[in-house]
């Protein structure tokens, strides 16, 4: 077994997890609201990439904003939706709603882009590049650059402008906001927008490593799910970490033990980090 | 003295319950208007439905106007880009941010006339101890300090009405006297201030008029000082005993 290539696949893995959470633990973190449809906006932003490039002819760095796009308008459409279930932070409906809204997605893709798999090819995802021992392509390399520029600039937005200061008055007290004159139901939609702009990104930059299906989003669900509670909840610092933790985790762990067992260990961790520290990696209060 | 903000008919309800029941209220430019009674009386409950506001479920009828206008439909932040400001009892800052980003991070309309939102230097400069402290979180503030920066925040948005719920709550009583001379300094400045104030012997001091509130009703009302003598006020809130 090469070690170096299995850093390198650790690596590679785990900026795409992060990448495919960051919407998740925006989510979290300010409306504290889940989304279980989340795997199955991943499938879509997978897929009108896909259709974007394969069937509209649009490049590759076109077809990224394209889907994107059409993930604020899943995202802002979902929120709108359930608008009333969030003001009543009713999670178990909302829990509800978001696998219902996930399965709508799914079937409707299932009823546009057929029960077919495909393959996302971009330019940077058929280029190889062999270093010594080590192999990877330029689209591994795109997905840790583009998840770190992300992370930065997301934690930059966050600490750092009016955006994100209102965004982390919301987070922490949505009534007290109100008084400060903010629209918090607008801020809600926002977040919303975001996860579903977020998540089509990941979708477009990590979905050419594997074939994609209609009927995926499940592994997505749970990846984002151990991310973003091993991160602590709402951290975009403890997601990033969470992200690449658990890539590295399951590249060596898959290498070493078996990949069939790498989910089942995944959660193993999940659990014993949650027993000896329930607020994850990042569990200062109020930390980012 | 003109009418800034005015409230009529306002009902308040928590499920079958009446919470509170005014025919008429009203502030004036400049005028501080004390607002007091037992615990229960309704006084949080007065000053949350002026904004339409509240933590819990309440249903809420009547006019509310504000420079005339008629605000009661709009919602609580609408309220507030609109220069009705409240500082609640309670949670007023928030604790996972810095001194300073409770100050900037203000949601503001257009201000409209006769209004003026203070700049975060401007804040500064009335209260130094939120300068010291502008890197720390607000909830590692002092009781006295959140409220200086309740108020601040408030201040920020450009009010013409400002309502204080209990702004004395758990303060040392140099503070208190601190805390409410500002409030009537504000009201000097030309802003409505309706002050609810449990510790009655100090809000008479400083109020132009006081309410007192019994059960979700107005039980008597008038200037502070004939207030003082009223034998409602005095038996229970002064301890005096009436002649």
């Amino acid at each position: 077994m090469n070690l170096t290539q299995q850093l390198v696949n650790g690596l590679v893995l785990g900026h795409a997890y992060a990448l495919i959470a960051i919407g998740w633990t925006v989510l979290l973190g300010v409306a504290r609201l889940v989304n279980f449809g989340h795997g199955q906006m991943y499938m879509l932003g997978a897929f009108v990439t896909w259709y974007s490039v394969s069937r509209l002819g649009l490049p590759y760095v076109v077809a990224v904003p394209v889907a994107m796009l059409a993930g604020v308008a899943i995202g802002y459409v979902m929120q709108r939706v359930m608008l009333q279930l969030t003001l009543r932070q009713d999670l178990v409906s909302i829990m509800i709603v978001t696998l219902g809204f996930g399965y709508v997605l799914h079937g409707a893709a299932g009823l546009v882009f057929g029960s077919t798999g495909q393959i996302l090819e971009t330019p940077l995802s058929v280029i190889d590049i062999y270093w010594g021992d080590l192999w990877f392509t330029w689209q591994d390399v795109a997905i840790i650059i583009v998840a770190i520029l992300f992370f930065a600039l997301l934690k930059f937005v966050i600490e750092r402008t009016g955006i994100g200061r209102t965004a982390r008055m919301v987070a922490e007290d949505p009534a007290l906001a109100l008084l400060a004159g903010i629209d918090v139901k607008k801020v809600y939609l926002g977040v919303f927008a975001f996860e579903g702009a977020a998540v089509a990104l990941a979708a477009a930059m990590v979905a050419p490593r594997t074939p994609i299906l209609t009927s995926m989003g499940f592994d997505e669900v749970i990846v984002t799910f151990v991310v973003v509670v091993l991160g602590g909840i709402g951290s975009i610092t403890g997601s990033y970490l969470a992200g690449l933790a658990l890539g590295l985790f399951t590249a060596f762990f898959g290498a070493l033990v078996s990949p069939a067992y790498t989910t089942a260990a995944a959660f193993a961790v999940l659990i014993a980090v949650l027993v000896l520290r329930p607020g994850g990696f990042a569990a200062a209060p109020g930390s980012r | 003295m003109s009418t800034i903000l005015e409230a009529r008919d306002l009902v308040v309800g928590y499920g079958g319950n009446r919470a509170l029941a005014l025919p008429h209220l009203s502030v004036g430019r400049g005028e501080l208007v004390g607002v007091v009674g037992a615990n229960g009386a309704g006084k949080s409950t007065l000053v949350n439905s002026l904004l339409g506001w509240s933590r819990g479920r309440p249903r809420i009828t009547g006019r509310v106007s504000l420079g005339g206008e008629d605000v009661s439909r709009l919602p609580s932040f609408e309220r507030v880009r609109k220069g009705l400001l409240l500082i609640p009892e309670g949670k007023l800052v928030f604790g996972t941010m810095s001194v300073e980003d409770n100050l900037l991070a203000v949601g503001t309309g257009a201000l409209g006339q006769g209004r003026r939102a203070y700049t975060v230097d401007e804040i500064y400069d009335l209260f130094p101890r939120l300068k010291e402290r502008r890197g720390h979180l607000g909830g590692q503030l002092s009781g006295g300090e959140r409220q200086m920066l309740g108020i601040a925040r408030a201040l920020r948005l450009g009010p013409s009405a400002l309502l204080l719920d209990e702004p004395s709550i758990g303060l040392a009583p140099r503070l208190v006297s601190t805390v409410l001379a500002t409030v009537k300094q504000l009201a000097a400045s030309g802003l409505a201030v309706l002050l609810v104030e449990q510790n009655v012997r100090a809000a008479i001091e400083v109020v132009d008029r006081l309410v007192l509130l019994e059960r979700g009703s107005i039980v008597t009302e008038g200037p502070a000082a004939a207030m003082r003598d009223d034998p409602r006020i005095a038996e229970a809130y002064l301890g005096a005993h009436a002649a």
